[in-house]
């Protein structure tokens, strides 16, 4: 019963989540129309706008809008893109792939590296290696992704020609060499997002870490004659992720709004860059399908956390039975 | 093939202008591959829904060539166009032509192509169908070629509609309802020079060459080309070799660099378009043409052609019409703040409270707006220059950027006093459009405003039944329009674009579409007898 409430909690969240969704784009002023033609706007008489409007289902009230929006849903149908003029659904799917690949990658490689540096500069807290660690992954945070990937593209494209700048697929390859060609044109985005976003998982593990070397069952580790490697990585490292988790399944829950920096940089086909183009163009539908999907990651990331932390802690699930005892027998 | 692409090194013009590096390109004339980047995503080329001309029209071809924006088109996929009266024409078809799919192209398929373009969804041809001109028959002839009737007189016809409308098959488009036109997603089956036989919305566009072409093999044999729609991201690409061209024209500020550069050729253009200022028609004072001539006036061109354009292309002082434009009537507007000022205070607007700005007959300071796209610097920077003209004859003028959003919104609601933009090559060159701006609100539709002049010449314009006349009228309406625009024009630019000579030297201007264009991979005695090459400026 505690599953199934949390779930339903989590489904009215969505609800509501949907429905800002769906009146953001509405908020903001600008026509698609308007922009899709404003170059050839002389061509188009008034009445072509009309029609124009019809066709793409503008001209009816925002209220009517809603209630289909909500009945393409059930169906699974998102509408269709005024500027790409396919269902949105199949412009978010040749997009998805890309994204969850891109950030997907660079989110375990940063949450891996960014942890597992932390916990070594926490162990060595107070040397000076730890300072020249910690010094220089602030310094590498601070760094805004696009000026980085502009270095990087400088460096390893322009004057070394390691990688290419630009794309994620090469149009003209198949097959092994496909695959090839996709995995070194990802090395530059992956580890831009890597050296942007590594910071906070160190600081965080790094922190974490330092909290619980002080506790009694460090002591206990170290008095039962385990290495100090055991007792790093077995004992302080396993209490102090549950807050590096945390982090992770919020971040987890970004892998569908995209990278849209990154992805601009690198003329990478994500979601991002996506969206971005759809606020730019007033591309309603595919607006509201794009937020949807984010909007259904972050939600799935929070259930997913909310499900997973009394596995990954104990005193979580003790915690929760006790209360729900109480309510119980109250 | 390889003995051609071993011994096919030679020096090719390119383009116009006066600086030697810019006007000639040493490379190789034929190539095996090029990879071009396209700064937007324009989907699998259906001509019904949003698309690119210049790609198209690599896959389609018209019955004229090149396009409205030249003197004088010549027969493509018609070997004659004739006008056998005032609303007729007649077309005769060349032979020997065939599909990309080997289907054999016929009369049909013209006269399919002009009764679809009419059922199909509004879009970029809808007018040179169903308005301006008005088609209302299309129909086979007796010898195998198709005949245009239209509802009134239309002399251009010829050499404007026939020159701009792409033709499809029947075999293929016959099986799609209209009305569902834009959403045909296979790869387009052309006449023309290449077909297209990759497309993702991730990685772009391949083309092979069409070894049957009917004007000869084309000269490169395969178009690769990946979207990259950031600026600096496309630059990269071409600095580092990872791309020989794209349809991206070099910012000016990066022109000279690219000029530097031992591997980047640069090639000169003169587009067919230009940054303008939108007056709001509607709107007192704008409404009033001699307040719209004093603005036309009060505007520096010379300053903002050296400060937003750095110097690179000519001041817009011969209005509306583009100056390359064929029809064009050069009506000079010399910067002359004294002719402004005198025409506000005979209008009335003084200053009266002695502030340094106009107040109108109410007592009221004359203040208004000029909207620009925050996300572009050259239309910010020139909208700041303009308030500066605007002031020197007493008019308080602030700018407001907003976003591309806001601003087409603005737009499309006439919420505006004036804001800036950039037209397009169908807007200022082709000579249709230019009636048809005036018939959609573009460049007027008041019914609150009277127009008489306008309308007398339109009406005039209508009657005509040659083209010479009818260009005669044409000529009159601009110095019409060009005394009072709606539209005021800030600099005709020059365009650059950064190519790789080493991998392929054969780029030509065609007017209004850059150097990426079919004109450029079809051998050079054939673009000229197309007269698809831009004359020398």
């Amino acid at each position: 019963m505690p599953l199934l409430r949390r779930v339903g909690q989590y489904l009215l969240v969505l609800w509501a989540a949907v429905t800002l969704n769906f009146a953001l784009p509405y908020l903001a002023p600008g026509d698609p129309v308007q922009y899709l033609y404003g170059g050839e706007e002389g061509n188009l008489a008034p009445e072509h706008v009309a029609q124009l409007r019809q066709d793409y289902g503008l001209d009816r009230s925002v209220l009517e809008q809603y209630v289909s929006f909500w009945g393409g849903l059930l169906h699974g149908d998102l509408g269709t893109s005024v500027a790409h003029n396919r269902p949105v659904s199949d412009v978010l799917v040749d997009k998805l792939p890309w994204t969850l690949a891109l950030v997907g990658t660079a989110m375990v490689l940063a949450a891996v590296l960014g942890t597992l540096l932390g916990t070594w500069a926490a162990w060595r807290r107070g040397s000076r290696r730890e300072t020249a660690t910690v010094t220089g992954v602030l310094a590498v945070d601070s760094m805004p992704g696009f000026w980085v990937g502009m270095i990087l593209i400088a460096v390893f494209s322009v004057q070394l020609g390691w990688f290419p700048s630009y794309g994620a697929a090469p149009i003209e390859a198949s097959g092994w060499s496909w695959f090839t060609a996709v995995a070194v044109r990802m090395v530059l985005p992956v580890l831009t997002l890597v050296i942007a976003s590594i910071g906070g998982f160190f600081l965080l593990a790094r922190a974490s870490t330092v909290s619980v070397l002080d506790e009694p069952f460090i002591r206990l580790a170290r008095a039962k004659g385990l290495s100090e490697r055991s007792v790093a990585l077995g004992h302080a490292l396993r209490n102090a992720l549950l807050p590096v988790f945390t982090s992770l399944t919020l971040t987890a829950g970004t892998l569908l709004s995209g990278a849209v920096v990154v992805e601009s940089v690198f003329a990478y086909p994500g979601l991002g860059k996506l969206t971005y183009d759809a606020v730019t163009t007033r591309d309603y539908p595919l607006l509201q399908g794009a937020f949807l999907l984010a909007t259904i990651g972050i939600v799935a990331a929070n259930l997913l956390a909310d499900l997973a932390y009394p596995i990954l802690d104990p005193r979580v699930r003790r915690e929760r039975v006790t209360h729900h005892r109480k309510e119980v027998s109250a | 093939m390889s003995a051609l692409l071993a011994s096919a090194l030679l020096v090719t013009a390119c383009g116009s202008g006066d600086n030697a590096s810019d006007s000639a390109l040493e490379g190789p004339a034929t190539a095996s591959s090029l990879t071009i980047a396209v700064d937007k995503d324009s989907g699998p080329l259906n001509l019904f829904a949003g698309q690119t001309d210049q790609l198209t029209e690599l896959v389609y071809d018209k019955l004229l060539a090149p396009s409205p924006y030249v003197d004088d088109p010549k027969p493509w996929l018609a070997t004659s166009v004739t006008q056998v009266s005032a609303s007729t024409w007649e077309v005769a078809l060349r032979d020997g032509v065939t599909w990309h799919d080997g289907a054999p192209f016929t009369a049909d398929d013209v006269v399919f192509s002009f009764h679809y373009m009419h059922q199909a969804p509004t879009g970029r041809f809808t007018h040179h169908v169903n308005d301006t001109p008005s088609i209302s028959t299309v129909e086979t002839t007796a010898a195998g070629g198709v005949r245009f009737t239209c509802d009134y007189a239309c002399p251009e016809l010829g050499p404007v509609t026939l020159a701009d409308l792409p033709i499809v098959p029947k075999h293929v488009w016959s099986t799609v309802d209209p009305a569902k036109a834009k959403e045909h997603a296979a790869l387009p089956i052309g006449t023309g020079p290449y077909q297209l036989v990759d497309y993702s919305p991730t990685s772009g566009y391949r083309f092979t060459a069409n070894a049957n072409y009917f004007a000869g093999k084309p000269t490169v044999d395969e178009l690769v080309m990946p979207v990259i729609a950031d600026p600096s991201a496309t630059f990269t690409a071409l600095r580092s070799g990872q791309i020989d061209a794209t349809t991206r024209a070099l910012t000016p500020e990066l022109t000279d660099e690219f000029r530097r550069s031992s591997q980047v050729g640069v090639v000169k253009t003169s587009p067919l378009r230009y940054p303008e200022l939108k007056l709001n028609f509607l709107e007192a004072p704008f409404s009033e043409a001699k307040f719209r001539t004093a603005l036309n006036k009060a505007v520096d061109r010379d300053q903002l052609l050296e400060v937003v354009g750095l110097g690179q292309g000519r001041p817009a002082t011969q209005g509306y019409v583009h100056p390359d434009a064929p029809y064009a009537n050069p009506t000079e507007s010399p910067y002359d703040v004294a002719g402004a000022n005198t025409i506000l205070d005979e209008l009335g607007y003084v200053d009266d409270d002695g502030d340094g700005f106009r107040e109108n007959a109410a007592g009221e300071k004359l203040t208004y707006r000029i909207h620009a796209n925050g996300g572009l610097a050259p239309d910010v920077r020139a909208a700041q220059l303009l308030t500066e003209d605007f002031r020197k004859v007493g008019l308080d003028v602030s700018v407001v950027a907003v976003d591309t959003g806001s601003l087409s919104d603005i737009a499309a609601k006439k919420t505006y006093d004036m804001y800036v933009t950039t037209n397009s090559p169908h807007a200022v060159a082709d000579p249709t459009q230019f009636i048809m701006s005036h018939r959609s609100g573009n460049l007027w539709k008041a019914p609150s405003v009277p127009y008489p002049e306008y309308d007398a010449l339109y009406e005039k314009w209508r009657k005509t039944e040659t083209n010479e006349a009818r260009l005669a009228v044409l000529d009159e309406i601009q110095t019409l329009f060009n005394q009072q625009p709606t539209v005021l024009g800030l600099y005709y630019p020059d365009e650059y674009f950064g190519v790789r000579a080493d991998s392929f030297a054969g780029w030509v201007e065609t007017p209004g579409y850059g150097v990426v264009h079919k004109w450029s991979f079809l051998p050079r005695e054939v673009s000229e007898s197309a007269g698809a090459i831009a004359p020398v400026r």
